[in-house]
Order: C-alpha cells, then structure tokens, then sequence
C-alpha cells in the first residue's frame, strides 16, 4: 500500500507538484475559484490514467510520456498564472492532446504502409502551404496561420512532421520516386538514376523551406533544415553532398542577414539588443531582465512581472518560467528536455527497420532543436527566431501536433522493445 | 498570504522536480544496466558469424558476433543491417539470404570481393556450410550453422 507513495517513483513527484501547482493557483487571486481545483484534478487525473494505460497496455518507453506530462503541466501551471483564459484553454488542449496521442499511437500501429506515401506527403504539405499563403491570416508578422470557425491552425506545426516522413521516405526507398529513366547518356548510366534522384530530393526540401521563408517563418525553416542536415550527416556517405549543403545554408543565411529587413534586425538585436532597449531590442532585454530577476530559486509563483515581456505566454515562456522558479527551474527544464532527446535516440538506435529508425531520428531532433532555438534564443545565445517551446508554450495547433510526434516516437519505441523481447527470449 | 506561501513553496515546488528529474534518470539507469548483459546472448538455434581476427587489431567498431535473422546485408554504409566501417569494405558489400532452412551468400558488385574459405564469391549466391571461413575487407567471420 504505502509503495504507491515511495518517493522513488516519479509519477508521485509529479501528483505532488502538480497538487502545489494547483493549490497556488486556487490562491493567486481574490474571488477563489473552484473551477481551478477541479481542472487541476482532471488534468492530475488524466496523466496518471494515461501512464497507467501505458505501462498496463505494454506500449512501449513509459518515460517518454511522463516527463512530457510533466513538462506540460509546468507550461500549463505557468500559462494559467499568466492568463486565466488561455490556461483554460490550454488544458483543454491538452486533453486533446493526449487524445490525439493515444490514437497516433493506435494508428501508426496499424497502417503498415506509411513507408511508401513519400509523394503524397508532398504533396499534403504543399496544399497546406499553398492554403496558407492563400487564405492565411496575418498575425505577428508572418503569415501562418489559417482561421477555420473561430479556431486559427497553425499548417507549419503539422507541416514539420510530415517533412520528417517525407526524409524518412526517401532514404528508406528511394526508387518510389519520380525518375526512373533508363535513357540519357550512356556514360552516367550507372550512378546518373541515384545522382537525379537526389538532386529531385533535395529540391524537395529546399521547396519546403522555400515556403516557410515565403511566410517569413525564419524558425521553422531553419528547425527543418537542421533536421534534414543531421540526418543526412547520419545516413548519407557522400562528403561533398553534405558540404554542398551545409555552403548552400551558410550563404543564405548570409544574404539574409545582409538583403533581408527581419533577420537584419533580429541579429542585429542579438549583437547589442541595449542599442534600441526600449523599441526593437524590447522583448529580448524584458527577456534578459526577468531571467535575472529570477536568481537562483525564483521569485516564487505569481509573484514576479512577467507579464511585461511581449510574447510571454508563447515564445517567451521559457523566461517566465526563470523568473518565477528561478535558474533552478529552468536548468530543470533543460534537463528534462534532455531525458526526452536521450530517449528518443535510444529508440532510434534500438530500430532495426530504416525508414522507422530515420522518423524516430527526425522526430527526435525536432524536438531538440525547437528547444535549443527558442530556448538559445531567450537567453540571447543565437539570434531570436519565433517558434514555440515544444509541451509547454501556449498554442492548440503547437501542442498537438507536439503529441502526435510522441504518439509515434510510442509506437516505435514499443517496436523496439519488441526487437530486444526476441533476444531475451532466445537467452532462455 | 498568498505571498508567503508562494515563497514558502517555491522551493518545494522546485526540490520536487528535481526528485522527478533523479528518479527518471535512477529507472532509466537501472534498465540499461539490466539491458546491457543481454546484449551478446545469442539463440542457441540461430545461425550467426562469429570474429576470427583479434578485435583490438582493427581501427573500427566490430562486434563479436552477428545474427544473420532471416538474410542481412552488410557493407560500410549506413543503410546496410551489418554496418562496419572498413575502409577495405564497399559500401554495399555482400547479402546474406535464408532459403530453405539453408544460408546462401553472395556479393553485391563489392570492389575488393567476398571469399569463402579462399575461394571468390560472384554474384550467384553460394550455399553456407556450418565452419565456412567467409571473407568480407579486411574481416574474417566464422559462421555458425544453428540447429
């Protein structure tokens, strides 16, 4: 009986902090509402059925989920201070989420040919960018989003995971695709398929990324491009390829720093935000401010100002959460973070089967890298480019499409543990 | 009040997410070293290739022993179900099949050869016999019939 409430198992830490959480916030302000006891408790409740259901049902990393679920609570504790409305919104996100979860799970169990669907990938994603750019409306300076009954969606958050199948598909079989001509010249006859077909691939993905910067969506592009060079690092053996690229990005990257108004600004602003402190370097310097406010235990839940930094409830989270918990709290975020990455590469490198193995890698960098850049870009490490902090910033179309990501990085990592089931019952 | 409690719990709030952080790391700590003495077992009644050379002696990662499942490719690069970074090895060197209760090698166009027991594989697969002697860079394997 009283091993359920061992402080060694972590499902009761996060029951505990989510008990304080919540107590606070009954607290925080004057009229108490009991609508935040109740909401809490379900939120409570609904983590610990799902983790029960995955360690009962066998479905694979029980790890995965539970540090997401802690991370989730802290973004929904965090939001909820900051913004009564949109914390009630976001937990009903997150129930969604977690929904959705289960049934990306159920699903990418059950269809077996999602390896041979690299064209219609495509071609989803160019819908969903063509509708972007066509009735997409514009909010924060970028146009990305799309309104539909009163909801607005973000494409480029769905959008992200489909590229990383399209990777996947590609290197798992690249002969489902458009060239298979046997003609031309005779003296490339040999390697001139392979060479025109990764010549088509990488038109692919430089489409992808030429839209986003179409919707002037700076983090994104560069989060997919990340993505698609290290798994190219990992699983291509041509040098020249990978250094092509990498020259391709960094003259880009310089022409948009020199050509391009945005990121003239952005890093400029990253160089010296004190330039301009009260105009354009305001949200990073706010940001600098309340990360040092915070000091090492924080200023303690509803205590401090976050709310002067623009942004806070997405982009900005990361800072609000330093403030209020102090650096402690934040390296705990990163670590937590970490937990997650590690996992997904231990599922990856336990994968036998290719194209798996290279969606758990993507789905696993993209997790990371979104971190290292909103959370580097706060802190004023690499120059600020907008995107959410993944399971924790504010945002329906961020947090879901985040769980079905994890739905999947589940249903591979139950695979995996199935592959080491078949030794271990060998050694018997 | 409210201030007072919420500086009181601050630092509860943050002690328990590290206890959270710790005791993730001690599970997930104790299922890797549960895991990694499984990590060479291999089936009594499956076929493998085991290493001839001396480990030590070569430059790159090779393991013991591999497990030939139901046919596996091997070569230098990553797409391979064997991968071992031998700069004498092409990148897709050789095929393991599995017919009829029986293993069959052959070469997949490598630059320096597959040979068994001395003599040149081609591109018709050859028969494996449990003691063949196979060949592949600068590696020799064992292999191993089950049964």
């Amino acid at each position: 009986m009283f091993k359920f409430l061992s402080l060694r198992r972590p499902i009761n830490m996060l029951i505990i902090a989510n008990i304080i959480a919540f107590g606070l916030l009954y607290f925080y302000k004057k009229p108490y509402d009991k609508l935040v006891l109740v909401e809490g408790l379900a939120v409570t409740a609904l983590i610990c059925v799902s983790y029960f259901l995955i360690i009962k049902k066998n479905m694979g990393d029980e790890y995965l989920f539970l540090v997401v679920a802690m991370l989730a609570s802290l973004g929904v504790l965090m939001i909820y201070r900051l913004d009564q409305e949109l914390g009630f919104k976001q937990i009903m996100w997150l129930v969604a989420g977690i929904v959705l979860f289960f049934l990306s799970f159920y699903f990418y169990t059950k269809i077996k040919f999602l390896e041979k669907l690299m064209l219609y990938y495509f071609a989803a994603s160019i819908l969903l960018f063509i509708a972007t750019l066509i009735i997409g409306s514009n909010i924060n300076g970028s146009t990305n989003w799309i309104r539909i009954a009163g909801y607005s969606f973000q494409p480029s958050e769905l959008i992200k995971i489909l590229f990383v199948m399209t990777i996947a598909c590609f290197f798992k079989n690249s002969e489902q695709f458009i060239f298979k001509t046997k003609t031309l010249n005779l003296k490339w006859k040999l390697n001139n398929k392979e060479f025109k077909n990764k010549i088509a691939f990488f038109l692919i993905v430089y489409s992808y990324i030429g839209f986003l910067v179409l919707q002037k969506e700076w983090g994104t592009a560069l989060l997919l491009f990340l993505i698609f060079f290290m798994i190219l690092y990992a699983f291509e053996d041509d040098i020249k390829l990978l250094l092509l690229n990498g020259a391709a990005a960094v003259s880009g990257a310089l022409v948009g720093c020199f050509f391009v108004y945005h990121i003239k600004i952005r890093v400029a602003m990253w160089l010296n935000p004190w330039a301009d402190a009260a105009g354009k370097g305001y949200q990073i310097t706010q940001s600098l401010f309340a990360i040092g406010a915070g000091g090492f235990f924080g200023s303690g839940i509803g205590m401090g100002k976050p709310n002067l930094i623009p942004e806070v409830k997405t982009d900005f989270i990361f800072s609000a959460i330093c403030e209020e918990t102090g650096i402690f709290g934040g390296i705990a975020v990163i670590l937590l973070y970490f937990i997650l990455v590690y996992r997904g590469f231990k599922i990856t490198l336990y994968t036998k089967d290719l194209f798996k193995k290279l969606v758990a890698l993507g789905i696993t960098l993209m997790f990371g890298f979104q971190t290292f850049i909103i959370i580097g870009g706060v802190i004023k490490l690499i120059p600020l480019t907008g995107i959410t902090l993944p399971f924790i910033s504010y945002g329906g179309s961020s947090l879901t499409s985040g769980f079905i990501a994890l739905g999947i990085l589940q249903a591979l990592s139950k695979e995996s543990y199935l592959g080491e089931e078949v030794i271990e019952n060998a050694a018997e | 009040m409210f201030d007072i409690l919420s500086s009181l719990l601050k630092y509860i709030f943050i002690t328990i997410i590290y206890l959270f952080i710790f005791g993730v790391i001690r599970l997930i700590y104790l299922d890797i070293s549960s895991a990694s003495k499984q990590k060479f077992v291999i089936k009594k009644n499956t076929s493998y290739l085991k290493l001839i050379n001396i480990r030590e002696s070569l430059d790159f990662k090779v393991e013991e022993t591999y497990s030939l499942g139901k046919g596996v490719d091997i070569g230098r690069s990553g797409k391979n179900s064997i991968v071992i970074k031998d700069p004498y090895m092409s990148s897709k060197h050789a095929s393991f099949l599995f017919k009829d209760g029986k293993y069959f090698i052959h070469d997949s166009g490598s630059t320096n050869g597959t040979f068994i027991n001395g003599k040149e594989v081609k591109k018709t697969p050859q028969p494996l016999k449990d003691g063949d002697k196979i060949r592949i860079g600068q590696i020799d394997f064992l292999f191993v019939a089950g049964g």
